[in-house]
């Protein structure tokens, strides 16, 4: 039962990953990684992980996918129509993939006692909520600083300038941006 | 203070003065300061001199004050330093006396100079005093060679004084090629003696072969710097310089330094016949060459200088002979009465604005003086009896005699008779009968500036005959004067050259007949300079073309394909950054499978 | 269900986002594939934290996803920046490093 569970979910995960590389269409691409990252979360589920399962709908799937919705229509050209991807490079890509995950999985393979020991004890959302709320504090902490430094960052970066305010080459590359849409 | 310490004043001084000259430029533009301080310390430095003379008399002993110079880490290879003994008190006097005359001389000669080229003419001359002075007191031939090349190129400095003018500035570059060729001999010989040796002194014992090499190399450097046949060529061209240069660089003391190195090496020497036999025939073989070529000459200047050529050459004889006494005592009277020929001819120059000795005549009764300063310099130099001149000559003569089948010596009587001519014909030329134009019509008597050193060399050229014994004295040797056979012929052969000469040149407008005279000498004369002019421009002009080409392309190439390939590296190197993005994650991604196989693989 | 079964299907998701940032053209694509390649780690310690106990790899997990989210906004940030400077999305357009 519970094998044929994870195959299910492994076989989800994995054709879903692939569609998302693989996709003609920007946006259907960001759905099927939507996909992806709800098998992920049902993967953690079955591994006694449910906080992080949580986590992971509440953050990538609702935020996440949002995020690259939005990134997408933004940058679509004038006519509205979903950018077609080309996929470029296809050889040396796969390649270099297929070469990586050969390597890790003789790593894998070649790593004796991996699957040996007896399953431990489960770990409670308590548990989990004293690690971070209370022995790694710090790290905490600084994690909400980078996420303000990353929000800060992002505005600086994308923002754009006033043309009224300063003539900078920006606003000239912007000025025919636009008026080549 | 010790007999090394005064000798060494006489080296300090000199180099005080010119020091101060060289740092504190002023003195020099100003003119006069420099004169001044140049002829004190040349002043000083005389009275030094004679100071180390006397003591040497009263105690012939050398003392030597010398601190170590080159060394190794258990071995001292040559000092610094002081060496006195009678034949450098002897030479130190010769030395500051003339060089002391002669700045003084210059004084009123370079009158007219503008104030900086008066400054830095007497800055020159302190510079050459020290120059002379280091290589006279010199302990071992290393600070010998120092001293040497010093001179060489006070020299230089001085022939070229009047920079400007293209003649002068080609003699002072020709006098210091010349003797720079000769100079490495000196230096292969002094390394060939340490080599021999371990040590850089004269009085090393050395293996025959050894000794002859080492002494054949400092005969060539004699061969230079004393102008012997064949590298005699710069010396009548030197005489572009000022006069009283002429009298105490060529003349007097510079020209000498050869001769000084022989006397010193005589230890040496004395172990290389070989050597001797050939200083012997060289010697006397420039001088009847130099002889003849001075009877030709018609700038009074030139006919002086194949004179010291001569001259030179008797002395050198003398030494191949073998007998250091007469070789140098022919040295010290010749520095007297050829500066004091040189003295009164630059004396006359000055009067009459003019070199040529057709352009003067008549200057003895307008000038009695110099007239007579330059008649008593003739007659010491042709070896008329009672003048000093007699004496060395004698002692010459005497030595050579009966060597290598009486040729050297026959030469040297003849030249003595040519010598006697050719001053002859100078005198009754420039001096005596009418004066030939206008220019040596207006000649008059310099002033005292001039006149002194002139009257004291005359006294000098007539009375050093009377120390000869004091001066064989310093060398350990007893002289007695007989009137002999080889003198009798000497002095005979001096009064019919001069009578000869009245005879031709008495006469108003005579001249050597041209097809026996000119032509003949003159040819002789420029074939020497012309096969030096074919070496250096078709030998070592190629070769250094050659050497250049090979500098330039080869050396200068290597190190440009060098540079080259280094920014061709950098160009190819560029193409990696292709600016590229995806091409970077590749690389990126590479990087990690690489990484995970070699974790793997470990 | 086994430790090292959890480790292949990690490994395989993150071979599958080394392809899509290789072999993809348009710049949120390539965000689509570093997203997969953050992912697939995750699932790797959260796996390590199931089978070998201790609190550790969920915390990492919680930590790391908080990261990335951090990482999209500012890629996207510069995504839009990319679009405005080229008029086009494609990694390719910027060749500002170029020699």
């Amino acid at each position: 039962m519970e094998a044929g569970g994870f195959a299910l979910i492994s076989v989800a995960l994995l054709v879903s990953a692939i569609a998302v590389v693989r996709g003609r269409n920007l946006v259907h691409a960001v759905l099927w990684l939507g996909m992806t990252l709800l098998s992920t979360a049902a993967l953690y589920a079955m591994l006694d992980a449910s906080f992080v399962a949580g986590v992971q709908v509440l953050l990538y799937v609702g935020g996440v996918v949002t995020l690259m919705i939005f990134g997408v229509m933004i940058t679509l050209h004038g006519d509205g129509k979903p950018p077609e991807i080309y996929v470029a490079r296809d050889g040396a890509a796969a390649a270099t993939a297929l070469a990586l995950f050969s390597a890790i999985a003789w790593a894998i393979e070649a790593t004796p006692g991996l699957d040996a020991s007896s399953a431990p004890a489960a770990v409670s959302i308590a548990d989990v909520g004293r690690v971070i709320l209370r022995d790694q504090l710090l790290a905490f902490e600084t994690i909400s600083m980078l996420l303000l430094a990353a929000i800060i960052g992002a505005i600086v970066v994308a923002r754009r300038k006033d043309p009224g305010t300063r003539t900078s080459p920006s606003a000239a590359l912007e000025a025919a941006a636009r008026a080549a849409e | 203070m010790s007999t090394a310490t005064l000798a060494l004043l006489t080296l300090a001084l000199p180099a005080s003065a010119a020091l101060v000259l060289a740092v504190v430029p002023i003195l020099r533009t100003k003119g006069w300061p420099a004169a001044t301080l140049a002829v004190l310390s040349a002043f000083l430095s005389f009275g030094c001199a004679l100071g180390v003379l006397s003591r040497c008399l009263a105690d012939p002993t050398p003392e030597v004050l010398a601190v170590p110079w080159l060394r190794t880490s258990n071995a001292v290879l040559a000092e610094v330093g002081v060496r006195v003994d009678g034949v450098v008190a002897s030479m130190l006097v010769v030395v500051t006396l003339v060089a002391l005359c002669v700045q003084v001389f210059s004084i009123g000669y370079m009158h007219d100079e503008p104030r900086p080229a008066f400054g830095r003419y007497f800055a020159y001359h302190a510079l050459f005093l020290l120059s002379m002075n280091v290589l006279v007191v010199a302990p071992n031939l290393l600070q010998l060679f120092v001293g040497w090349e010093l001179v060489g190129v006070t020299s230089y400095l001085l022939i070229g004084f009047y920079y400007r003018k293209p003649s002068a500035a080609r003699a002072a570059l020709k006098a210091f090629w010349v003797t720079k060729f000769a100079d490495m001999g000196f230096l292969a010989g002094l390394l060939t003696l340490f080599a021999a040796s371990g040590k850089f002194a004269w009085d090393a014992r050395l293996a025959p072969g050894a000794a002859t090499a080492v002494t054949m190399l400092l005969f060539l450097a004699v061969v230079g710097k004393s102008a012997q046949f064949p590298l005699h060529v710069w010396l009548p061209d030197a005489m572009e310089g000022p006069t009283p240069v002429s009298a105490l660089l060529h003349a007097a003391t510079m020209v000498a330094a050869g001769v000084f190195l022989v006397v010193r090496a005589d230890p040496l020497f004395a172990q290389a016949e070989a050597t001797r036999t050939v200083m012997l025939a060289l010697g006397a073989a420039t001088a009847l060459f130099a002889a003849c070529l001075a009877l030709v000459q018609t700038d009074i200047k030139k006919v002086l200088a194949y004179s010291t050529c001569s001259q030179l050459g008797y002395m050198i004889a003398a030494l191949g002979a073998g007998s250091m006494l007469a070789g140098f005592f022919h040295l010290t009277t010749h520095a007297f009465f050829k500066a004091l020929l040189f003295l009164a001819a630059g004396s006359a120059i000055h009067a009459v604005h003019s070199n040529e000795i057709g352009e003067m005549g008549g200057l003895a009764r307008r000038m009695p003086v110099t007239g007579a300063a330059f008649v008593i310099g003739a007659l010491a130099l042709a070896g008329v009896p009672g003048f000093s001149g007699f004496f060395s000559k004698d002692l010459v003569l005497e030595a050579v005699e009966g060597k290598l089948a009486g040729v050297p010596w026959a030469a040297l009587l003849v030249t003595a008779f040519l010598t006697a001519f050719y001053m002859g014909r100078v005198v009754v030329v420039a001096f005596l009968g009418a004066p030939s134009g206008a220019k040596a019509e207006h000649a008059r008597e310099p002033g005292w500036s001039m006149r002194g050193p002139l009257v004291v060399l005359a006294a000098l050229a007539a009375g050093t005959g009377l120390f000869t014994a004091s001066f064989a004295h310093l060398y350990g040797r007893e002289y007695h004067f007989e009137m002999g056979v080889g003198p009798s012929i000497a002095a005979a052969l001096a009064l019919a050259g001069f009578g000869a000469a009245f005879a031709v040149f008495g006469r108003r407008g005579a001249s050597l007949p041209r097809v026996l005279g000119l032509v003949d000498r003159l040819a002789r004369a420029s074939a020497v300079d012309r096969f030096y002019e074919f070496g250096y421009r078709r030998v070592a002009v190629t070769v250094a073309g050659g050497l250049g080409w090979l500098d330039r392309y080869v050396v200068d190439g290597l190190i440009n394909l060098l540079g080259y390939e280094a920014l061709e590296a950098g160009e190819r190197s560029r193409a990696v950054q292709t600016g590229f993005a995806p091409d970077y994650l590749l690389a990126a991604m590479l990087g990690v499978v690489g990484l995970a196989a070699w974790g793997v693989l470990r | 269900m086994s430790l090292s079964s959890c480790l292949l299907l990690s490994a395989a998701l993150f071979s599958v986002g080394v392809y899509g940032l290789l072999a993809r053209r348009h710049l949120v694509a390539i965000l689509l594939s570093i997203e997969l390649m953050a992912n697939a780690a995750n699932v790797a310690f959260v796996a390590f934290g199931r089978f070998h106990g201790g609190t550790l790899g969920q915390t990492f997990t919680v930590f790391a996803i908080a990261l990335t989210v951090a990482e999209v906004a500012v890629g996207l940030a510069l995504a839009m920046l990319l679009f405005r400077r080229h008029g086009d999305t494609a990694l390719a357009v910027a060749t500002e490093t170029k020699g």
